[in-house]
């Protein structure tokens, strides 16, 4: 199984990446959309793990374009707002969408329910 | 402040003349010169409903005028024409009796007194209104005489009328008092003697009978008819020009022996009606003037108290108009204010809901930014108890040390945030006061730092070195600010640019320029963007107040927005404050 973080915020995204490998799930981490697009270039993801927020490229963009090489990859978006964007919506998609600050326990669960839904 | 004495209140009927100038409201309200409408309202009115009616009055006025006029003279005509036509016979009657009695009887038979008096009996018998008889050769003396005055043998050689009546066949004297001091005419017939010599036959005539028959033609006491000589003086007495052998004073009527009637040359109160005619008999001309004078007021007085009534009944009924379009302009008018009023509390009311609104937005941002140093608070914490919870891991002091000062760190960050914020709201409250609009620019900016790296939106911020610190309320310019940058924000797409430039006009103003790259207003809507609920926004959250309360809040700085927009291209909106605030203590 393998996981990408993406977000501007290294220390949390580092710190986030930590924390789940001490539950056992390998993460890599990218501080921007092109670090994304540069990894996935090189390692097939299963999940995305992206906020929606970034400078440059967001998190809607950023989803488009590892859609373009990876078609089965699935994600969860982190957002800064309490509420969900007016613009996710518009997406139709079944991405779930986690509020900051995150429970660890709700992400981990979120991620194994994403990958394997059957559980 | 207290507002409530402002919504609750009785509506009274001349409130928008006596009301308290509110400079809260004035800013909002359309119409700020109510006693001006007013007045303009009640003039409009008046002209409109009034203005027929005084124009047919007038029109009435003048044709009832017009008809009594030619009332008066087709009467005062008939009148000189019948009166004229009994004078011309009177007198044609009795030259023509003496022209009888000449040709009738021999001149011997004529100057024999006895015989004279019999003819002069005959006569009066017949005629009446002849005094007395004489016959008077080519010299002037008189020859006989029959009559009741003492006249005989007296020689009338010098006298004017025998001169010109020697001269003619037929001739008629003006009245004259002569020997005998009693006015008289004299009707003189010359014919021959049998040796070829002239003489006339000379009757003098009594003016008693001549004013009766003329009396007699008096209608009414309006009417004064009297005869005067060729060069104007009375021949009979006149009750409006005085006594007999005065001159009257009137101009003398140029000639003509049918019957004309002179209308008033200065109509009014005291204009008349004259008739006249020359009398003429068939056989000879005479020197009387008939006149026929009228009195226009009197005669008409019918007519006048008619349109004085009228006159009075037009006067009460625009009396009364007057009233009702005063009555109903003031309603109208106070309803107007009143609707004005309520929307002017109105908007006053969504300022400050608006001021809240704008806070709002700002803390949406602002939430998101604590948001991102909590989520590391929470890992970096959350971390820390895994290593406790997870106790084959390493950990060293050294490690736990550093995820402390991280967390402090973040917690400094939300701190900073948050002080910001606070500062910023608070001088909400402040009212007059010495503003750095650089300052104030440079602090509504820092709450959009994040929206600016995210959509990369360029801003650049030119404020020129000579702009001083202008005195005005800092809370509103805040909200002006607020709103039109928050606008601009929304319109910029993503790598647009945000240009906001600060010059100072010297001597008193401060313009503030804000340009953005976005969408920009079509040019139909450029009209209507400061109207109230004006908005485009409808699947979005627009209220349609932003601009209008925007307007509003400069209006109450005394200063004046502008906006230049090209679609697709972008906005420009350029307030200009004073410097110093004209009534800094109201507003």
């Amino acid at each position: 199984m393998k996981i990408i973080l993406v977000d501007d915020e290294t220390k949390f995204i580092n710190m986030l990446a930590r924390r789940l490998s001490l539950r056992g799930l390998d993460a890599d981490v990218a501080y921007s959309g092109d670090q994304a697009l540069e990894k996935a270039a090189q390692t097939r993801y299963d999940i995305a793990v992206l906020d929606m927020k970034m400078p440059g490229m967001s998190g809607f963009t950023l989803k488009r374009k590892l859609l373009e090489n990876l078609p089965d990859i699935k994600f969860i978006f982190v957002t800064g707002h309490g509420t969900i964007d007016q613009n996710g919506i518009a997406d139709q998609s079944n991405d779930i969408f986690l509020a900051k600050p995150l429970n660890i326990d709700t992400l981990i669960d979120t991620i194994r329910q994403r990958l394997d839904p059957d559980q | 402040m207290n507002r409530q004495p402002l919504i609750i209140r009785k509506q009274g009927w001349l409130e928008f003349l006596f009301h308290r100038p509110n400079v809260h409201l004035a800013s909002f309200q359309t119409i700020s010169n109510y006693p001006r409408i007013w007045i303009i309202s009640i003039m409009i009115l008046a002209v409109t409903s009034l203005a027929p009616l005084v124009f047919t009055t007038v029109i009435n006025h003048q044709l009832i005028q017009k008809s009594v006029d030619s009332e008066l003279v087709l009467q005062t005509d008939r009148v000189t024409s019948n009166a004229k036509r009994s004078m011309r016979f009177f007198l044609e009657e009795r030259l023509n009796a003496l022209q009888f009695v000449v040709n009738e009887l021999p001149y011997y038979s004529l100057i024999d007194n006895e015989h004279l008096d019999k003819i002069l009996s005959n006569l009066k018998l017949g005629f009446g209104g002849f005094t007395d008889l004489s016959i008077i050769d080519e010299d002037g003396s008189q020859i006989a005489y029959a009559g009741p005055f003492n006249l005989e043998g007296k020689n009338y050689k010098n006298q004017s009328w025998f001169i010109q009546s020697i001269e003619k066949d037929n001739f008629i004297s003006e009245v004259f008092t002569g020997y005998r001091d009693i006015p008289h005419i004299i009707i003189a017939v010359r014919s021959e003697t049998a040796y070829g010599r002239h003489f006339l036959l000379r009757a003098t005539l009594d003016t008693q009978r001549l004013m009766s028959m003329l009396n007699s033609y008096k209608t009414n006491v309006h009417t004064d008819i009297f005869l005067i000589n060729r060069t104007g003086v009375l021949q009979t007495p006149s009750t409006t020009y005085g006594k007999i052998f005065t001159p009257a004073p009137l101009k003398v009527p140029p000639y003509s022996d049918t019957t004309h009637v002179i209308r008033p040359e200065h109509p009014g109160k005291n204009g008349f009606i004259m008739g006249y005619s020359y009398i003429a008999t068939e056989a000879v001309t005479t020197p009387f003037i008939l006149m026929v004078h009228k009195k226009k007021s009197d005669v008409m007085g019918t007519w006048l108290n008619l349109g004085k009534t009228f006159n009075w009944i037009i006067g009460v009924c625009c009396l009364v108009m007057m009233v009702i379009i005063t009555l109903v302009s003031t309603f109208m008018v106070n309803q107007l204010y009143l609707a004005d009023q309520a929307k002017a509390e109105t908007m006053l009311k969504m300022e400050q809901s608006q001021q809240l609104a704008c806070i709002g937005q700002l803390s949406a941002g602002i939430a998101h930014e604590i948001n991102n140093p909590l989520a590391l608070i929470n890992e970096t914490a959350g971390y820390l108890k895994d290593l406790y919870q997870y106790p084959d891991e390493h950990r060293s002091d050294q490690e736990t040390s550093e995820l402390l000062d991280d967390i402090l760190e973040a917690v400094s960050r939300c701190g900073t945030i948050t002080s910001q914020l606070l500062g910023f709201v608070r001088q909400f409250d402040v009212q007059i006061s010495s503003v750095n609009v650089e300052k104030l620019i440079t602090g509504i900016l820092s709450f959009h730092k994040k929206e600016t790296e995210y959509k990369g939106i360029h801003v650049t911020t030119a404020i020129s070195p000579n702009v001083p610190a202008i005195k005005t309320d800092r809370g509103k310019l805040q909200q002006i600010l607020l709103n039109l940058i928050n606008n601009a924000f929304q319109a910029i797409e993503a790598n647009g640019c945000l240009d906001i430039k600060v010059s100072y006009l010297p001597p008193n103003k401060v313009s503030i320029e804000i340009s953005d790259t976005g969408c920009g207003i079509p040019e139909e809507n450029l009209k209507r963007i400061h109207e109230p609920f004006f908005s485009t926004k409808k699947d979005k959250m627009g209220t349609g107040l932003g601009l209008s309360i925007t307007y509003g809040l400069v209006k109450k700085l005394q200063g004046t927005v502008r906006v230049e927009s090209s679609e697709g291209i972008g906005t420009i909106f350029t307030v200009t404050l004073p410097v110093r605030n004209r009534k800094e203590g109201n507003a």
